[in-house]
């Protein structure tokens, strides 16, 4: 066992060396070789997929080795595709171990050996799919739909913090596997990165609505078929609210870049996310004045203060059409605002007072119609 | 899906010039011109593979300059990628031109063109730099472009169906419609992609659709093609969507039931089982339940009947279609069906009831007064209401050949239980000759009562021979008009199976039949549908069980 474990350490570094410009010294040698190691791997995960010890044991050295990117359990059974995509990519590999990777991969007589090269032909008729399923113009998507990009990368995300949460987690390894997940992240631009959490969070919560529902409506975008526990999904959850929550700064950025719309959903959805998204409406709110001459609420300091009044309220209105909870919750942080700046009912005194009456109007208009 | 233009062997050219056309032009024509041509290019493709595949890529590439244009334009074109298997073949190509030791710099740069062709088609790659960031985060996080792509299709075919389906539930609210245009352009779009089971969903929901429009806003290619694919058992979809691609696209519904035909007549088929088991895999009796759907299948069946003049196999498959019709309506708990009689609307209703009468609903005691009465209306309309027109004959000939069920009971109880035979015999002269111009039909009867007088004197007799047989119909046997022989091997048939002398003598006699005339289908079929009623009464005497199996067993092996 000792000997597969051993073997096992050095996943890490041959799918670290394929991405790198060390395979120029590759030859058809080599890279049979290669192939056949991830062959193996994909033996071992199917051999042991169902025995936790072995699979923790494995897990665990597929962490040890390094450099590489973190790996898990899981992705034992994926090797070849991996290995295969990128040394693909690669254009350090040489003409003869490339024309050997062409031919192992695409060519018919691979065809018979092993799943993936049937799953490359199933690769390159999706993504032409992809582009001709978007080519009909017309409506724009339905707005709760998000776009399906985006949901892929969230289903992708949510999938791997799964294949994660399966595996035990000695101690000390959440903060690891906090830091990992920043770095994954970090491959994405900010507001793309702050759009895919987003995206993740709300999948979770459409998930296990679903779920409760019992399981209709799923079929579409069922994530990988994995029908966690609500106990595993909170594991899910988990890192990602820890990673939006630990730094301020972050918050307050992921707050000021979405829409009011979708944060008050995540708010309704995550009760530990309501609290400090008022914190900041908060202080948001706090640095505005009021402008006599032009009668209403503008900017303080430009760099202080980042939203307008405008936003401001329709953040606020959001939260109040979400549900009969968050609205209570919201309304009474509004009152109690009202009531430290003096509980003014007239406008132009305190914001609160100004944010109180409008909200409250929308939700009269509302209930009339 | 039309192939009219036969194109050369390996015609670069011709291929090429499509392939700059439909990379510019992005016009509906255009895009239907593609998928017209797609099963024509992936037959194409492969005839390259195929050159290509025992050549050097160096050589290839110098026999055939104009490879690469062409290849390389086809590999950005998503209509050829998405389409059935061509993807697969177009890889196979571009390997074959990949060269393991390039000796120039030409070389060298075809190989890294190739290369940057396959990671196009592979993956989010470093060659298309707006999906880069994407490629990176799947990658960081252990999942290949195949995962990725895997979600973004299913994503995509989920926000397409839930868009049709709102729109559909929203029928009045003009804001939200999905004008008609964007379906026909998702169904023209989704045409390559039909054999992807993930679109599966995607393709029920379009079926489905129809938007309140009164013309078709499905593109008719896609209708074909969906349809092709279906009875070629390519793709597997719910038997709604199906019903309702027949009902709104009736070139695909007449291709169904053509297809069933030509399905069953070029198979041989051993028993009525497993002429049932085809078509009701077909979908085709349940569909039927439709009228409209009843109407066509049943006008296509009328037709090649007359094509074939009533060839016995082709009458089969139709009564056996009755029949399974029959049944799918009745276990059809749908509360507001239509009654059966509304399937057969322009006939003598008195004599559609007595027809539509299961015969496994009545005691088989009842059954020769249920033929009596069934005859007896029959011959009163045809003979008191003045039907001149051949083809007003013909309706109800064919309307009586349709529950021929009735009629092969008749000529076993004529033989089998003691009946007033002549409005029995009536009936099976009317089926085999309706005409009367001529008195015809009269004389048929006549001959008909004469056979089946010297039958049922044979009936008893333990002991007999071929010969005896032979004399006894012989001098009827003779005569030229051909629909009295068929009435005959009718009744012969039915004698060796119920008669204990006939017993003694089927296997010879009916070799005998066989070999001096060419009527081994004919008594086949009646041997089968024979099988197939006793298989379902299951009531019969051992021996004539096991006399029919031994019958068929030899006759199946020399048709």
């Amino acid at each position: 066992m000792e000997a597969v474990l051993e073997q096992v350490e050095q996943l890490p570094a041959l799918l670290a060396v394929s991405r790198s410009a060390l395979v120029r010294d590759w030859d058809s040698l080599t890279l049979d070789r290669a192939l056949e190691w991830t062959r193996y791997f994909q033996h071992l995960h199917n051999r042991f997929r169902t025995r936790p010890r072995l699979r923790e044991a494995l897990g665990r050295r597929l962490r040890r080795g390094q450099p590489g990117p973190l790996l898990s359990f899981p992705q034992l059974g994926r090797c070849p595709q991996l290995l295969g995509l990128a040394l693909l990519e690669n254009r350090a590999l040489p003409p003869a171990a490339c024309h050997r990777l062409l031919h192992s991969l695409l060519q018919p007589a691979a065809a018979e050996v092993g799943p993936e090269p049937r799953s490359l032909v199933l690769l390159a008729r999706r993504k032409a799919a992809s582009r001709l399923l978007a080519l009909p113009r017309g409506l724009p998507r339905p707005l709760e739909g998000m776009e399906p990009q985006l949901q892929a990368e969230a289903q992708l995300l949510l999938s791997r913090l799964r294949e994660e949460g399966q595996e035990v987690e000695p101690a000390g390894e959440a903060a690891e596997r906090l830091r990992w997940l920043s770095g994954v992240l970090e491959q994405l631009p900010q507001p793309r990165a702050f759009e895919v959490v987003a995206a993740a969070l709300l999948l979770l919560r459409r998930g296990s609505a679903a779920e409760q529902a019992g399981g209709r409506g799923r079929d579409g975008s069922s994530l990988d078929g994995n029908q966690a526990s609500a106990a595993g999904e909170e594991c899910v959850a988990g890192p990602l609210l820890s990673w939006l929550l630990g730094s301020l700064e972050r918050f307050s950025a992921f707050c000021l870049c979405l829409p009011g719309s979708l944060l008050a959903s995540l708010a309704g959805h995550y009760s530990q996310l309501s609290r400090p998204y008022l914190d900041l409406l908060t202080v948001w709110g706090c640095h505005l004045l009021y402008d006599p001459l032009q009668g209403r609420w503008v900017k303080s300091c430009l760099d202080k203060a980042q939203l307008s009044w405008e936003e401001l309220r329709e953040r606020f209105s959001c939260l109040c059409q979400g549900s009969a909870l968050l609205r209570g919750q919201t309304q009474a942080a509004l009152k109690l605002l009202k009531a430290q700046d003096g509980d003014f009912k007239v406008r132009g005194l305190s914001v609160w007072t100004d944010v109180l009456m409008e909200v409250e109007e929308s939700l009269r208009k509302e209930a009339e119609c | 899906m039309a192939q009219h233009t036969t194109v050369p062997k390996l015609n670069f050219e011709y291929w090429l010039d499509k392939a700059i056309e439909w990379g510019q032009a992005t016009t509906l024509e255009s895009q239907k011109d593609m998928c017209l041509h797609l099963p024509q290019l992936q037959e194409f493709l492969h005839q390259i593979y195929e050159t290509l595949k025992h050549m050097d890529s160096i050589v290839a590439i110098q026999q055939f300059p104009l490879i690469g244009q062409l290849l390389g334009r086809l590999c950005w074109n998503p209509f050829v990628i998405g389409y059935d298997e061509s993807q697969k073949t177009l890889m196979w190509c571009l390997c074959c031109l990949y060269s393991s030791e390039p000796q120039n710099p030409v070389e060298l740069k075809a190989n890294s063109w190739i290369r940057s062709l396959l990671c196009h088609l592979l993956s989010s790659s470093k060659w298309e730099s707006n999906d880069d960031e994407s490629n990176t985060f799947t990658s960081t996080l252990g999942y290949t472009s195949a995962d990725y792509y895997c979600h973004l299709v299913k994503n995509m075919v989920f926000s397409l169906v839930t868009e049709l389906k709102g729109n559909q539930f929203n029928g009045l609210n003009i804001q939200g419609r999905v004008s008609a245009s964007r379906v026909n352009a998702v169904s023209l779009f989704c045409l390559p992609l039909i054999t992807l089971p993930d679109l599966t969903s995607l393709l029920e929901t379009l079926l489905l659709y129809h938007g309140g429009a009164s013309k078709e806003i499905l593109s008719s290619e896609f209708l074909e093609t969906v349809n092709e694919a279906f009875l070629k058992k390519k793709i597997s979809l719910p038997e709604s969507a199906v019903f309702n691609l027949w009902l709104r696209h009736p070139p695909s519904l007449e291709k169904a039931t053509l297809y069933l035909l030509d399905q069953l007549v070029s198979i041989q088929l051993n028993s009525l089982e497993e002429v049932a088991c085809v078509i009701k895999e077909s979908l085709l009796p349940e569909a039927a339940i439709h009228p409209a759907i009843f109407r066509i299948v049943n006008e296509i069946f009328k037709n090649a009947l007359r094509e074939t003049s009533g060839t016995p196999e082709i009458m089969t498959i139709i009564q056996m279609f009755i029949q399974l019709f029959l049944q799918a309506h009745q276990n059809e708990n749908k509360q507001h069906k239509f009654p059966l009689k509304a399937y057969f609307p322009y006939h003598h209703q008195p004599l559609v009831t007595a027809l539509l009468r299961c015969p496994f609903g009545l005691p088989t005691t009842h059954w020769s007064q249920h033929l009596k009465h069934i005859s007896d209306t029959l011959k009163a309309f045809v003979e008191d209401t003045n039907i001149s027109s051949p083809a007003d004959l013909f309706e109800i000939w064919f309307l009586v050949a349709c529950f021929g069920e009735w009629l092969d009971i008749a000529a076993e109880q004529l033989l089998k239980a003691a009946v007033e035979p002549d409005a029995l015999l009536w009936l099976l002269a009317f089926y085999y000759c309706p005409q009367n111009e001529n008195q015809q039909r009269t004389q048929t009867m006549v001959e008909a009562q004469s056979v089946y007088s010297r039958l049922m004197m044979l009936f008893s007799c333990t002991v007999l021979s071929v010969k005896d047989l032979e004399a006894a119909v012989h001098s009827i046997i003779d005569v030229e008009q051909c629909s009295n022989q068929h009435l005959i091997v009718h009744l012969l048939t039915n004698f060796l199976l119920f008669s204990s002398g006939g017993h003694t003598i089927a296997q010879e006699f009916i070799y005998h039949i066989t070999e001096t005339t060419d009527r081994s289908k004919e008594v086949c079929s009646i041997l089968i549908r024979t099988a197939y009623r006793i298989n379902r009464i299951g009531k019969e005497d051992q021996s004539t069980v096991k006399l029919l199996n031994e019958l068929l067993q030899k006759l199946t092996l020399k048709v």
